[in-house]
């Protein structure tokens, strides 16, 4: 039945998060953005509330209910959290974007292995490389290479923009074991911190998402063990392609439900300024003409949560989603940039308060939303692959 | 608990709806459009059907109104054909309103001869909402009634009422004088040939030509106290208003995936340059943002709905169904226009259905 209401257990993962978004992350907002640093004891608060304590309960009883709904608990939480500060929210200690192809390629052996660490109550990280300097979008031209040498795989290669790169105590790397294979010669290795050719290089400097970290990796002669290339399902030569497309299925609409937390955030503090500090003088009209373009975009809004919402709710039913997880991306991303520059734009007559500090911060984080994780173009093409799968459409 | 899929119930009605909509209504939409209005032989196979009935079993329906079920409906009938969908909407809205604001005796009287087997498809309702001074918002209805002695004082006009020239009951929106926004709202039953009231029929219309429409003046027309719905005022009213753009709403999202489709058969086929002209990205982008649109529009409608079913409040359900409503129409006027243009010359030839549906769309706000 179609249901647009929370379960308990969905409300209190959003409630809980907003908590630590107000709490946490609204006050060391813009200081982090400037430094571009984010306090030890930041990471030690997010430790505790998302491994111990209401979360690790609210994490078992997800597991015990009937229906999986990770994504969903996941979205959910990742607007609050973005409506907090998305940079931030992305260095929240855990597995990352690493536990995604471990939980969809690994062996439960591996699976053991490479997140049983996390629980562990220390601080540990997790990173998902895939971009390289020649390569964004078109992941099968990967360079990054794997070749066999007895009990090890041999590494070479490049990442950039890697989230948490230079504090994850491992990446799942992906890399081609045979160029001549294109896209099914991909498969994902996991590359812990510290192997002797695993280099982190420059971090980059960025117009927005300032207090995360984004960072180069190189690999030179970097062995790994045999048995670090996830490979539990590997009976299918895709395996690796589809590891890492089967990724951005499920972190597609993570990255949708963090676009929609920002345009959120940006829309309720526009709205907020209009009321108490729009300068006297407006005229009527003006003012009214303001009011209903920030009315629509309350309506675009929630059809961009909606659609976020729809695209996890897919995921956990093991329903095929990658057109919905591309729509629900392509519009969250849009929009974020549509409400953070239109509030930059409304506000632009105030005197540089906080609020306009936020605005201005919150518009420059927006612009990655529309480039990460398969830029707007490449979400299209998606879409229409999918609506014309007999279609080559190149 | 969040879920995004209909009912077993509900895909089966949707599934009905599809194939009348496809065999029935999409083959008939060209030739409604010329004759001005629903073939009574169309009209009575849907009642047959069951689905234009959405009544009490006692009143000879077949089964109460469910907000969801029924936005499920509108958008395949407007998959058929977006002026016969909402030709029938339309009608139905007069009785729906009875049902909502009336009181057992009115919804006995008006209801049950929509249901008659024999005479039930010939029956015409009404729901006068928007003015020429708004469009389908509430707070935007500015026709009023005061109060004299037995009766009521009726003041203002109505636009693009369909089925308004020739339909019983003939129910319009009104709001008590001195009131504003969802406070104060009625649903009147008014016939037209009291002193005072102006009817003409709409002619020579852009779109939505096989939903016949009419325009009505009041000034200062006296109405009998009796043809007050229920209670002035009362939630009834405004959930007809609601019920009547979300379903609005599901016509809209199903004209523009009608677009949608036969955009997408149509860049499928047509081949330029060695290709079919959908493997070129800027129609395969043009495709794909349809498709995404149509969707968001599709779920915010849903949302109506799903609270409509559920008892929302009315100040939020109202509010959710004209942002489902203006949404859905938006979308249906770009993907209509965008079809055109992907149908390129042909999409401008009345051999195609595109521009038909086009103007359907613009003309549904």
């Amino acid at each position: 039945m179609i249901d647009f209401t929370l379960s308990e257990l969905q409300q209190a993962a959003r409630d809980y998060a907003h908590q630590v978004a107000l709490e946490e992350m609204r006050p060391i907002s813009l200081e982090c953005d400037r430094t571009e640093k984010i306090p030890d004891s930041f990471m030690w608060n997010m430790q505790r509330r998302f491994w111990a304590g209401a979360a690790g309960q609210a994490r078992t009883q997800a597991q015990e209910g009937e229906e999986k709904q990770d994504n969903i608990l996941s979205i959910l939480s990742q607007e609050e959290m973005a409506w907090g500060d998305a940079a931030l929210s992305t260095a929240i200690p855990g597995p990352g974007l690493a536990a995604p192809p471990i939980l969809s390629q690994g062996t439960p052996e591996q699976q053991a292995k490479f997140l049983g660490p996390y629980m562990d109550g220390q601080l540990h990280w997790g990173a998902l490389a895939l971009t390289e300097p020649g390569i964004g979008s078109d992941v099968a031209g990967m360079s990054t290479t794997a070749v066999l040498e007895g009990d090890e795989w041999v590494l070479n290669g490049h990442k950039h923009y890697i989230t948490n790169g230079a504090r994850s105590d491992l990446v799942v790397t992906f890399a081609t074991i045979d160029k001549s294979l294109g896209r099914e010669g991909i498969r994902p290795f996991v590359v812990p911190r510290g192997t002797p050719g695993f280099v982190v290089g420059r971090i980059e400097e960025k117009m927005g998402l300032r207090a995360s970290q984004t960072a180069e990796l190189i690999f030179e002669n970097c062995r790994i063990p045999k048995d670090h290339l996830l490979s539990g399902r590997e009976s299918s030569k895709k395996a690796g392609f589809k590891a890492a497309m089967g990724t951005l299925d499920a972190t597609r609409p993570m990255v949708g439900a963090l676009a929609v937390g920002i345009a959120r955030a940006a829309h309720e503090k526009t709205c907020q300024w209009v009321q108490e500090e729009l300068p006297k003088g407006f005229s009527v009209y003006k003012r009214r003409e303001i009011e209903l373009e920030l009315d629509e975009m309350g309506q675009e809004l929630e059809m961009a949560r909606f659609l976020v919402w729809r695209a996890a709710w897919m995921a956990d039913r093991r329903i095929p989603n990658s057109k919905e997880a591309s729509m629900c991306k392509a519009y969250a991303g849009g929009l974020v940039m549509k409400v953070t520059s239109a509030g930059v734009r409304i506000s632009a007559p105030g005197e540089n308060s906080e609020s306009r500090q936020f605005l201005q911060k919150w518009f420059r984080d927006a612009k990655v939303f529309d480039i990460f994780e398969g830029t707007a173009q490449i979400q299209r093409l998606v879409i229409a692959r999918r609506l014309f799968p007999e279609v080559d459409i190149p | 608990m969040l879920n995004f899929a209909p009912t077993q119930e509900q895909e089966e009605i949707r599934q009905l709806a599809q194939s009348l909509a496809m065999e029935q209504v999409r083959p008939q939409g060209r030739s409604a459009e010329q004759q001005g209005d629903i073939s009574p032989a169309l009209m009575k196979t849907l009642t047959q059907t069951g689905l234009t009935t959405p009544f009490p079993e006692e009143y000879g329906g077949s089964g109460v109104v469910e907000a969801v079920t029924y936005t499920l409906i509108a958008e395949e009938l407007g998959f058929g054909d977006g002026a016969l969908a909402m030709n029938i909407i339309g009608s139905l809205m007069g009785p729906l309103t009875v049902l909502l604001a009336g009181d057992k005796s009115q919804q006995q009287h008006y209801i049950t001869p929509f249901s008659d087997a024999s005479r039930g498809h010939l029956q015409r309702g009404s729901l006068g909402f928007a003015e020429r001074t708004g469009g389908y918002y509430v707070t935007e209805i500015s026709a009023t009634i005061r109060t004299e002695g037995e009766q009521y004082i009726l003041n203002g006009s109505k636009r693009d009422v369909i089925h308004g020239g020739q339909s019983s009951p003939r129910v319009v929106l009104v709001r008590l004088e001195g009131t504003s926004g969802t406070g104060g709202l009625c649903a009147l039953m008014v016939p037209l040939d009291i002193a005072g009231a102006r009817v003409s029929l709409d002619e020579g219309k852009l779109g939505l030509i096989a939903a016949p429409s009419a325009a009505y003046t009041f000034e200062n027309a006296p109405v009998s106290a009796t043809c007050m719905l229920g209670q002035p005022g009362g939630s009834g009213v405004l959930r007809a208003a609601a019920l009547y753009n979300i379903l609005r709403a599901g016509v809209a999202c199903g004209t523009a995936r009608a677009a949608l489709d036969y955009a997408m058969d149509y860049a499928r086929g047509r081949i330029a340059f060695g290709r079919p002209i959908v493997s070129y990205q800027g129609i395969a982008f043009m495709v794909a943002e349809m498709a995404m649109k149509l969707d968001a529009a599709r779920l915010l409608t849903w949302r109506a709905a799903t609270s409509w079913d559920r008892g929302t409040g009315c100040e939020t359900l109202v509010q959710e169904g004209e942002a489902a409503q203006y949404q859905a129409i938006k979308i249906a006027k770009s993907a209509t226009i965008d079809a055109i243009q992907i149908l390129g010359g042909a999409g401008f030839i009345q051999d195609h259905p595109a521009e038909m549906w086009m103007r359907n769309a613009a003309a549904m706000e």
